[in-house]
């Protein structure tokens, strides 16, 4: 336990540079934007982890819940808005960053495996949208994913990961519950892993840029 | 170096640590009592006996019958047309379901009911809660 505790310490301890000119703190250089999106994710799962608390996973429960939420919990709006919110901002800001790398060709050696990285939180992030609008189990969460499935299901090998994802039908308890269990517990954890590898990475490429 | 006194800093941190907090066991805790929305008020006596009063904009109908007022939403149980009330009873213009002046489907396709509104007395006026 000791040595974990160490690793993270460590880890957070080693996130900045030591030292920095001030000459390389031009917001110019990301305009914060990989940053900004970080931040939007910590408040998604702060957020995130206040709505568990009330939401019911079930397929006759999950809209009454969301209801319950909005009118009744003190302060239940602010908290399901700022979730819902948030998660757009924080796609916004992902396609922001990426389109920001690729335009200043930051995706080329030695950082391409980083690229990859990135790449794969971007599609993490948009599947923890798709799985988070299903849950309040309304009209527009409802067709949207029925869409999204049948797009899913044209694909090579779509068939199975539809089987997998939804086992009997759209808004059924199963397929509910695995959209649940995916968009708390499953996505957030590799998310989380893969930003701190892309951190990681950011920091071992330095040499690449002033202000790394 | 001068020792710099941060007593005030960290009695506005605790300060606002507490307020979370109990705006944390406020979310967490919210009470059992369910907080109602007032829809309408109307003057009870402008109600006629054995008539309703129709509110369009609100899809509510505050009847009154022989010896008991009530209130019926008016959106159809059908597919959520706004019905039309006549002397008799309640029709949908949409596809035609019919209720009675309970609320009860007398001709389909609706086949629930008109939900029941609660309705509050204060003093001389009703109050229409949803």
């Amino acid at each position: 336990m000791k040595k974990e505790d160490d690793f993270v310490k460590e880890f957070i301890k080693h996130l900045f540079p030591r030292v920095v000119l001030r000459r390389n703190l031009k917001l110019s250089y990301t305009f914060c934007l990989g940053g900004l999106a970080f931040t939007a994710f910590l408040l998604l799962i702060l957020t995130g982890a206040l709505l568990i608390f009330h939401y019911q996973p079930s397929a006759d429960r999950a809209f009454a819940s969301i209801l319950y939420i909005e009118n009744q919990v003190p302060g239940g709006w602010y908290i399901r808005n700022l979730h819902r919110l948030a998660s757009n901002i924080f796609l916004v800001l992902i396609f922001l960053h990426t389109l920001r790398v690729l335009l200043t060709g930051a995706f080329r050696k030695p950082r391409e495996l980083n690229w990859v990285i990135g790449f794969g939180l971007l599609c993490l992030a948009l599947f923890e949208g798709y799985t988070g609008y299903l849950l309040p189990l309304d009209q527009l969460a409802l067709w949207a994913t029925q869409t999204g499935m049948n797009l899913l299901a044209t694909l090579p090998f779509g068939e199975l990961l539809r089987n997998f994802l939804v086992p009997d039908d759209i808004g059924q308890p199963l397929s509910l519950v695995r959209f649940y269990v995916l968009h708390i517990a499953v996505l957030p954890l590799c998310m989380l892993i893969l930003c701190s590898l892309h951190f990681y990475r950011i920091r071992k490429d330095k040499g690449v840029l002033p202000y790394l | 170096m001068a020792k710099i006194a941060r007593s005030r800093r960290r009695f506005l941190t605790a300060i606002a640590l507490l307020g979370g907090l109990g705006a944390l066991w406020r979310f967490l805790v919210p009470g059992r009592k369910v907080r109602r929305q007032t829809l309408l008020e109307v003057q009870k006596n402008t109600i006629p006996l054995r008539g309703a009063l129709v509110f369009k904009r609100s899809r509510v109908a505050v009847i009154r019958g022989e010896d008991d007022v009530y209130a019926l939403s008016l959106v159809c149980t059908h597919l959520g047309c706004t019905v039309n009330v006549t002397a008799e009873n309640l029709i949908c213009p949409c596809h035609g379901s019919v209720f009675d002046r309970a609320g009860n489907v007398i001709k389909g396709p609706a086949e629930r009911p008109l939900p029941r509104l609660t309705v509050e007395e204060r003093g001389n006026k009703l109050v229409v809660l949803i």
